[in-house]
């Protein structure tokens, strides 16, 4: 068991990164993310970046139980919040977003506070990738 | 033979769990994550990838077994 109060006044930066169910309309997607986002506020967090949900095939299919109905799931809106709280009151941010309904699955980590990776960049690049390759074979085309 | 560091040589400080398209260069055609002997990377480095590896398992971005 952690001892909470030793921790007290110690700063950390965290990462949540979660997975909300599909069956979500997209315009309600922001009330989840706003719903996680007031259970970091309310326990003091600092938001430092964020990625908004988008939605991601999964490498397995999942499933959550919410009341008598099991839901099996091969897709899920994927996003992050990386943000600053008190060392002791991460517990209590964890079984806050856990509690949350529409979020499937949820993973909670210590990360650098510089953000080196979003999503968004990777897309980006993986385009650029694929742009020069039919540029190849236009040029093979005219000579 | 020189040992290559890939994420040295692309200047990655921090492995992130999210980077799945590097990750992906690390693992088996089952998915598993490869050894230090076949991956090159030093006793570290191979550390921090195979925690970023569990951490993209557990978020389903990568999968536990494959074919």
């Amino acid at each position: 068991m952690v001892n909470t109060e030793a921790l007290t006044g110690e700063l950390e930066v965290y990462e949540i990164g979660y997975l909300v169910l599909p069956s979500i309309p997209e315009d309600k997607l922001s009330d989840v993310t706003g719903a996680i986002r007031k259970v970091i506020t309310k326990e003091g967090g600092i938001e430092i970046d964020a990625e908004e949900p988008f939605k991601e095939n999964l490498a397995y299919s999942m499933s959550k139980t919410i009341g008598a109905s099991r839901y099996v799931l091969t897709d899920a809106y994927l996003g992050w919040i990386k943000f600053e709280v008190d060392r002791a009151k991460i517990l209590a941010i964890k079984s806050g977003v856990e509690k949350i309904d529409e979020v499937l699955r949820l993973l909670l980590v210590k990360a650098p506070r510089q953000t080196t990776f979003t999503f968004a960049k990777a897309r980006a690049v993986k385009e650029e990738k694929k742009e020069p390759v039919s540029g190849s074979v236009e040029e093979a085309v005219v000579n | 033979m020189r040992k290559q560091n890939y994420f040295k040589d692309n200047k990655i400080e921090h492995i992130d769990y999210k980077d799945v398209e590097t990750l992906k260069k690390f693992l088996t055609p089952h998915a598993r994550i490869q050894s230090h002997k076949r991956s090159g990377l030093p006793a570290k480095f191979e550390r921090a990838l195979a925690l970023a590896v569990k951490r993209a398992r557990f978020l389903g971005l990568l999968p536990y077994v494959s074919r």
